[in-house]
């Protein structure tokens, strides 16, 4: 198990080289100057100032050069500075990843209770009412595009009944907890400000629910099919015939062996999420990783962009680590090496 | 539809919640963080570094010049400078720092301070490193005085001054944060980073805290050496559009909007609010680019004239600010120094067909318009790209519209340029040779070089030097020079304004003192709740 663990971790890095090699190289040869982006334009005109800007930001040297520096920066953790923001890019995504990550879990959790609780209802109240409204659910949540479905909730929720609040993670007249997470809602906590904490909460639901309903949809469906499979199994008819009931066939039979499958798709999920928070983060003015990586990718700013890769491609490759591991821990048929025991 | 979904949605029971705070504590009214619906858009926060429209209320409310651009948005009034002298050849600044004037951290503004921020606005070779170009020495003969001299006659140098991004930094505390004022400070400074998360300087406001994309706080100076500004705190909070901007205002989840456009401002029917229309000296103009690699036909000034006679200008202010705006005569705008009665642009749709008949271009030529998509000041540039596009057709041209990011297209007019474009221009300060080093046809101008691509002889000799004759001459002379430097841009046909929005001032009934300023945008100190 150990072995395993660390041979994926050491193969990561490897694979993240990949991921950083072809985003520099396609933000490299992209058509549009990142000079014009830290140059006023007024000044580009201007040899000095246009020189002065090459020095500093390293673009007066050779693409293979700029590439090794990187490179090099890279492994004492120094990601370079955003033209943007003018600030270490490490600096800049600590300061927008536990935005990211609050709003990434809250959505998971909400696609995993209700992926789960749809799934297994449609499962067990197979062709009846429950099982095609689960159905149109997922289908709704799968099809909607996250933006959409973001200005629906938002238009319903926030505009028209007035429930919950609009985009942002806090109101602006209200100053953000003091830094422990990052995450506002367990900061405002541990602050011990509870009208902070609800303000952060209900922010929070909103582009937690846009985000989570995508999720809901693959869940639900994948729960239904995989627990409708484990229910014709010979094991389920044995638990029957012992006099089990049903609640304990679904949940404690059924379902844990329908998870498995489950299991991958969550994890999976994650990466996704972390990639559909970007719609979500730009509708919802949610300060995070995604609306950083389109601000980035607006202003042609190599450092932040790359940046933002590696984080995607790190959370990539770790929720995949994850996913196995958790396999192993839910599933004891499944052994290391390819090997699988009865 | 989608655009204002997400406007009205953004703000609604943020709204509700910041109201019942409002109307809650009356009696702390002042204590509430004041909240600014803006597009922050901020380069950065170095004052040297910076240049930018937020910059300018930013550096305007933290840092402190020499002089300030007085209400008027024309005379000039004492700040750090209590007073000052000019020699008469206006080579030579002499000015005598306040013996009250302190820092935020209370230490006194000295000349060295001067002499460190202006040395330092030079060589770090940034955006508004122009601004000290013509510096050639400075003096500090005592703590309290410091002596400017040029290295040719300046009379615009006062006027440069009201500029925020020549603000007086702490020198001490920024020279502790890495900051150089040396010859090298180009790659020597190491102080940006601080700076985004410190101010140093010594006006009202300091810098309380800076999220990128998200806010920008200000807390009151409690140490400022002038009348203390009413609000505690204020908050620059990041809103992207006109729509987004009305909705929080009317909501309550903010107490100005800085960015409605006039068209949104029509949709804006509450007794809570405030809409004032002023008139600003932004505009947005169309130029062509005789030297461009694109033209099809050669681009001679009969051709541009004609063009330029093509074009209904009512109608373009119609159609893009619903007619919230005002035509232009020349590149310098209207209110500046030597811009009054100048002969505004007509349409003339018979003169323009005989003109080009004239130049063998009766049956008409196609002209490129690359065009950054891009929205300012109200204006959407493709779409008033697309008015003139139907314009000129009357004269059979045929304009292609390329529209492509802002940042393409500065690439594309560098070089192989844009035979026919549109772009927008906000003052720094409040003078006339400003345009004319950056619109004229004079040595060094950003738009000779585009204009001719080194190809076209665009450079108007006299134009340089009435230039030159402008800068080194006294208050009472200037008027009539830039006068007769505006004539001869109008001339040279390359840069078309064609309209000047006006400025829509949108507030909460409960603020005051909320004005348009033209080096400053929006003097926060002058904020109060009623």
């Amino acid at each position: 198990m150990i072995g395993y663990v660390a041979k994926r971790l050491i193969t990561m890095p490897l694979l993240l080289l990949g991921v950083i090699t072809v985003a520099f190289l396609l933000s490299h040869f992209t058509n549009a100057d990142p000079l014009t982006s830290i140059v006023g334009e007024r000044q580009m005109g201007n040899q000095a100032v246009v020189q002065a800007a090459k020095e500093r930001w390293g673009l007066d040297r050779s693409l293979p050069e700029q590439y090794l520096i990187y490179l090099k920066n890279l492994l004492t953790g120094d990601f370079g500075v955003s033209f943007r923001t003018k600030q270490p890019v490490s600096q800049d995504l600590l300061a927008r990843l536990p935005a990211t990550l609050e709003l990434v879990i809250a959505a998971m959790l909400v696609g995993a209770v209700t992926g789960v609780t749809l799934g297994v209802m449609a499962a067990n109240f197979r062709d009846r009412l429950t099982d095609h409204f689960a159905r149109l659910f997922a289908l709704v949540g799968s099809s909607i595009p996250v933006f959409w479905s973001g200005l629906i909730l938002l238009y319903i929720f926030s505009v028209s009944l007035g429930w919950l609040p609009g985009p942002g993670r806090l109101n602006p007249r209200i100053e953000a907890p003091p830094f422990v997470t990052g995450f506002y809602t367990v900061d405002s906590l541990i602050a011990g400000d509870w009208s902070k904490f609800v303000d952060a909460a209900t922010h929070l639901i909103l582009p937690a629910l846009a985000l989570g309903w995508t999720v809901t949809g693959i869940v639900s469906r994948m729960v239904r099919g995989s627990m409708l499979d484990v229910l014709q199994q010979d094991f389920i008819t044995a638990a029957r015939a012992k006099g089990a009931s049903r609640m304990r066939i679904l949940l404690n039979h059924a379902l844990r062996n329908a998870f498995l499958p489950t299991l991958t798709i969550l994890g999976f999920s994650f990466a996704y999420l972390i990639t559909g928070a970007i719609l979500t983060e730009t509708i919802f003015s949610w300060p995070g990783i995604g609306s950083y990586a389109v601000a980035a990718a607006r202003g042609l700013d190599h450092p932040a962009i790359i940046g933002v890769t590696i984080v995607g491609g790190a959370a990539f490759l770790l929720a995949n680590l994850a996913t196995d591991l958790a396999y192993l821990a839910v599933d004891p048929r499944v052994r290391l090496g390819g090997q699988s025991e009865r | 539809m989608l655009r204002s979904l997400f406007a009205n949605c953004r703000t609604a029971t943020l709204g509700v919640a910041a109201t019942a705070i409002i109307s809650a504590t009356p009696a702390h009214a002042q204590e509430q963080p004041l909240i600014i619906a803006r597009h922050l858009e901020i380069n950065s926060l170095d004052p040297s570094r910076a240049f930018c429209d937020t910059c300018q209320i930013y550096l305007s409310s933290t840092y402190q010049g020499l002089v300030a651009l007085g209400a008027d948005n024309k005379s000039i009034e004492p700040q750090l400078a209590e007073s000052w002298e000019v020699n008469d050849d206006q080579t030579v600044f002499t000015f005598m720092l306040s013996p009250d004037a302190v820092f935020s951290d209370g230490s006194p503004v000295e000349a060295k301070d001067v002499k460190w921020s202006f040395e330092r606005l030079k060589n770090l070779k940034a955006d508004a490193s122009f601004m000290m170009s013509l510096v050639k020495s400075i003096e500090t003969p005592d703590e309290k005085t410091v002596v400017v001299t040029m290295e040719s006659p300046n009379s615009e140098f006062l006027g440069v001054l009201t500029a925020p991004y020549t603000g007086i930094v702490n020198s001490d505390v920024a020279s502790e944060a890495g900051a150089s004022a040396a010859e090298d400070a180009a790659t020597a400074d190491t102080a940006e980073s601080w700076f985004q998360a410190n101010s140093a300087g010594s006006g009202p406001y300091m810098l309380k805290s800076y999220a990128p994309d998200d806010e920008l706080r200000f807390v009151r100076n409690e140490k400022f050496w002038g009348e203390k500004p009413a609000i505690a705190e204020i908050v620059i909070d990041e809103t992207a559009d006109a729509v987004s901007q009305a909705q929080a205002l009317q909501s309550g989840a903010a107490d100005i909007a800085m960015q409605i456009d006039p068209d949104t401002s029509k949709t804006i029917a509450s007794p809570d609010l405030t809409l004032e229309t002023v008139p600003s000296y932004n505009f947005i103009y169309v130029m062509f680019s005789p030297g461009a690699e694109g033209n099809k036909v050669p681009l001679t000034k009969e051709v541009r004239q004609a063009l330029a006679y093509a074009i209904d200008y009512e109608g373009l202010i119609q159609f893009t600010v619903g007619g919230e705006g005002k035509p232009q005569a020349s590149p310098i705008p209207n209110g500046f120094p030597g811009t009054a009665d100048l002969p505004m642009p007509v349409e003339d749709l018979e003169k323009a067909k005989a003109m080009l008949a004239e130049a063998g271009l009766a049956d008409g030529f196609e002209l490129d318009a690359p065009v950054a998509q891009l929205n300012v000041y109200g204006v959407d540039l493709v779409l008033l790209m697309q008015k003139i596009q139907q314009d000129l057709a009357r004269v059979n041209v045929k304009l292609n519209i390329q529209p492509v990011a802002s940042a393409v297209w500065r690439e594309q007019v560098a070089k192989p340029g844009a035979p026919f474009s549109a772009r927008f221009y906000a003052p720094d300060y409040f003078g006339s040779a400003q345009y004319v080093q950056f619109f004229g046809m004079v040595p060094d101008s950003f738009w000779l070089t585009r204009a001719s691509q080194g190809k076209e002889d665009l450079l108007n000799q006299k134009e340089a030097e009435l230039l030159g004759k402008a800068l080194a001459a006294p208050d009472a002379e200037r008027e009539t020079i830039y006068r007769d430097i505006a004539l001869e841009m109008i001339d040279d046909r390359i840069i078309i304004p064609v309209v000047s929005p006006n400025l829509v001032l949108a507030h909460r009934n409960d603020v005051a003192g909320v004005r348009y300023s033209a080096c400053c945008n929006l003097p926060l100190a002058e904020l109060s709740r009623k």
